[in-house]
């Protein structure tokens, strides 16, 4: 019975901690956004080549460190306490968790073993592309169809909102299948593949770039088998799992900055920190941080053990860090005062991702209520 | 990171199910599906069953009579006695052995353990706590009853409000001031004080559910033995801090075993009122859900600091305000639930439980409703959710205290 990170974990966490405040500071970020790719790519060889970040999942027999998803999770939150953008968490949570998921028994060869060694070598950057403009099918958001003719698949349409799709090395496409209706399947695109257009488009998170991309005939391999819609679920469970975790960072990141605002600034001759209007907010804050990380370390828990509990574990994790991140990134704002308002605070980039990740993957209420389905209530 | 609890601790479950198995009635599903009077009486021999096997004060030394159980046979014990809807002894066990017995075993004199444990155990000392006074709440510190040495022994005057059980007790734990002219923190002690006197008068205050469970107790030239001093005359506020932590503490590792049964309970309920395919009622039952949840997760964490020796410090504070939160919420979703059937409470009732009810309790309205009523109170007493936030501010976070009032 052990609950907590090891000391290795613990320092390895400190490392990224250091590495995030030295490296990736809020001026920096700002800067790294206005980039083409939206993230620094300098800073992305570093934690990719030399911290080795892209391989934790991956296993060591293709070239990875073969760390638990509680590793990666940790690595999400650090990043997401700083808002660093970085291709991290397309290609760790879109991008190698479909990958692992599909492989069909034991990673030895295939595409996946090929992608996932290019991917640990820092050498290559993923993720998922599965909003449509409009997400017709009721029960599951995708209705873009591969195409299977005289032995090529290919796709042919509109997905949106794809996390980093305009830099991405590789996209996989979530669509149905060529075979059956409703089947699903993981589709592999590479990023320059003839046929795809990639967009890049205004964000309201500004530390977290996106891209339209339009498919006409793109060339494609599915990944593994056709699945059923709650099948792609378990796999989204994972990368969900790992946005919790940056949430929680994020929530911590906003939380700091209202606490220690409050030490600081002064009216009616005491610290705002000093009235409870203030205060209660900030401890509230703190028992959502706390909640919010228990939920996450357990979805993170149970992912790496590839426990059935995560089906339920990951939206309890989704929703009560999305709803702490939102409370503390707009009471952020408020307890800055006009400060807080303005284009050159930071409060307002954690506002942007709180309120951006709080749709991501579906909003707190519709966590909870994918989460009743699945309790069977 | 590993979620297994040890062979040892798998083998102390083992024997824990075989004594509740040799214990309940074949069908038995928790001491709530007992009519009152019977649950009393049935309380009181499982209460003996766990003294017996030194079951009862798990987390005190053998040699007092307590289990000496490492923290995850605690929690094992809990899990198992929550799953067969048994009560972990009476109400008063949480004054007598979990408050001034633990507060004990870390202050008390050889002479005092050794004298008040075993009597806590066999029931022949009933316990209650006086803390709080009518002038002296929250602002604990300002409490006014006066304790002066006389002849070798306190004489105590003065009055305690809000005495959860003293009707019960034939013991008090009394915070008195015993230096007036030392700072407000520093001039306190903890007496234990035998209640059985002509100089203790106790009068019954009825609750807002109508019950008479906590009372106001008078103190007019009461006595107890010089001797029945807690830790150091005039350094009683640590002591009463040390045993505030029990209280506010402690439960961290079983909140979700204790509010898992009654979840349950409320989703059935949304079942038989038909209400569990409205999504509004949906999304808070799964956020109930989601809340346990955390607590689960939460008392992982805190049995994991609890195996590596250290202390719940001010996230004790994170752990009242969650559970006493969530069991607010919680209730007030079974009183939506109910609807219009909670306008007339009917059917069994909570049976008085302080908290959530035992489990086997029936699913009727009059049990929600009391503890919806119940619930008020967890955010007032074991310190106000508006305390347990200055506190987390000002310990967790660093914020600075409030400017003190000069006058
Ligand atoms: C069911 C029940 C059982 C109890 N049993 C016992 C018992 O057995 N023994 C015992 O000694 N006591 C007992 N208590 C008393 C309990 O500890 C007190 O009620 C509690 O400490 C609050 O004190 P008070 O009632 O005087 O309220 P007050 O302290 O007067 O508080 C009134 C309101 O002011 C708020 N407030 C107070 N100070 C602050 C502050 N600094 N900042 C912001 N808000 C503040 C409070 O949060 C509350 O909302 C019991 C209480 C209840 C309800």
């Amino acid at each position: 019975m052990d609950f907590a990170l090891s000391t290795e974990q613990e320092d390895f966490r400190v490392a990224i901690r250091r590495f995030v405040d030295e490296r990736s500071p809020l001026s920096a970020v700002r800067e790294a956004v206005q980039t083409d790719a939206g993230h620094d790519t300098g800073l992305w060889s570093r934690m990719s080549q030399d911290l080795g970040l892209p391989g934790l999942l991956i296993p060591e027999k293709v070239g990875g460190s073969g760390a638990t998803m509680v590793d990666a999770a940790m690595v999400a939150e650090e990043l997401g306490r700083g808002l660093v953008p970085s291709p991290y968490f397309a290609t760790v949570a879109l991008g190698v968790v479909p990958l692992l998921a599909t492989v069909p028994s034991g990673i030895g060869a295939g595409v996946q073993a090929d992608v996932l060694t290019e991917v640990a070598a820092g050498g290559c950057t993923l993720t998922t592309a599965m909003t449509e403009p409009r997400a017709a099918n009721s029960l599951a958001p995708v209705s873009l169809r591969a195409t299977a003719t005289g032995g090529r698949t290919t796709l042919t349409g509109r997905k949106i909102q794809v996390i980093d799709g305009h830099t991405a090395d590789k996209v996989i496409v979530v669509a149905v299948s060529a075979e059956a209706e409703s089947r699903y399947g993981f589709y592999l695109v590479d990023g320059d593949a003839e046929g795809l257009t990639r967009t890049k488009v205004e964000t309201l998170d500004l530390t977290r770039p996106m891209a339209h991309l339009e498919l006409d005939g793109v060339p494609t391999t599915r990944l593994g088998e056709p699945m059923s819609w709650s099948e792609v679920e378990r796999v989204l469970d994972r990368s969900a799992t790992l946005l919790a975790a940056e949430m929680v960072g994020g929530l911590e990141g906003a939380m700091t900055l209202a606490v220690e605002y409050a030490k600081v600034r002064h009216q009616f001759e005491r610290p705002i920190g000093s009235f409870q209007a203030i205060k209660h907010r900030c401890a509230e804050m703190a028992v959502e941080l706390d909640a919010a990380r228990a939920a996450s370390l357990h979805a993170a828990y149970l992912a790496s053990t590839d426990d059935p509990g995560l089906a339920t574990a990951a939206p309890v994790a989704l929703a009560t860090a999305a709803a702490g991140f939102a409370f503390a990134a707009s009471w952020d704002i408020q307890i800055h005062g006009g400060i807080g308002f303005t284009w050159e605070h930071d409060a307002h980039l954690y506002y942007r991702r709180a309120k951006a990740d709080e749709v991501l993957f579906g909003s707190p209420r519709q966590n909870w209520l994918a989460l009743a389905d699945r309790l069977g209530i | 990171m590993d979620l297994t609890y040890p062979a040892t601790a798998e083998e102390f479950r083992q024997r824990v199910q075989s004594l509740i198995a040799e214990n309940v009635p074949p069908g038995f599903t928790g001491t709530g599906a007992l009519e009152r009077a019977e649950r009393d009486k049935f309380a009181r021999r499982w209460r003996r069953t766990l003294a017996e096997h030194n079951l009862l004060a798990v987390s005190w030394p053998a040699e007092y009579g307590g289990g000496g159980l490492s923290p995850i046979e605690q929690v094992v014990l809990s899990e198992e006695l929550a799953r067969a809807g048994l009560p972990h002894g009476s109400e008063s066990d949480m004054f007598g052995i979990q408050l001034i017995g633990n507060t004990l075993t870390v202050w008390g004199t050889e002479e005092q353990k050794q004298h008040f444990l075993p009597r806590i155990l066999s029931g022949e000392d009933v316990w209650c706590q006086g803390y709080s006074e009518p002038e002296a709440g929250s602002d604990l510190a300002s409490l006014r009853t006066r304790a002066v040495l006389h002849d070798g022994e306190w004489v105590i005057n003065g009055s305690k409000i809000w005495t959860s059980a003293a009707q019960f007790a034939n013991w008090i734990f009394v915070l008195c001031r015993t230096d007036p002219d030392a700072a407000k923190h520093k001039g306190i002690s903890l007496l234990l004080v035998p209640m059985d006197q002509p100089g203790i008068e106790v009068r019954p205050i009825v609750n807002m559910l109508g019950e008479a469970i906590f009372n106001e107790v008078f103190f007019t030239d009461a006595r107890t033995s010089a001797a029945n001093v807690v830790g150091p005359v005039n350094n009683g506020w640590t002591v009463a801090m040390t045993l505030l932590g029990f209280e506010r503490g402690a439960s961290a590792t079983t909140d979700a075993i204790r509010f898992e049964a009654g979840l349950e309970r409320l989703f059935a309920l949304a079942r038989e009122h038909d209400r569990h395919r409205d999504p509004h009622i949906r999304e808070q039952l799964a956020w109930c859900h989601g809340r346990v949840e955390v607590m689960r997760s939460r008392g992982y964490q805190a049995l994991t600091r609890f195996l590596r020796g250290d202390n719940p410090g001010a996230e004790a504070a994170i752990t009242k305000i969650m559970w006493s939160e969530y069991f607010q919420r919680e209730t007030e979703l079974a009183m939506e639930i109910l609807g219009p059937e909670a306008l007339t409470p009917d059917g069994r009732g909570a049976n008085g439980a302080i908290a959530m009810p035992d489990p086997g309790t029936a699913n009727t309205s009059r049990a929600w409703v009391e503890s919806a009523l119940t619930a008020r109170s967890a955010t007032i007493y074991a310190g106000s959710s508006q305390v347990q936030r200055n506190i987390i501010g000002e310990q967790l976070l660093g914020l600075p205290k409030e400017p003190r009032v000069t006058r």
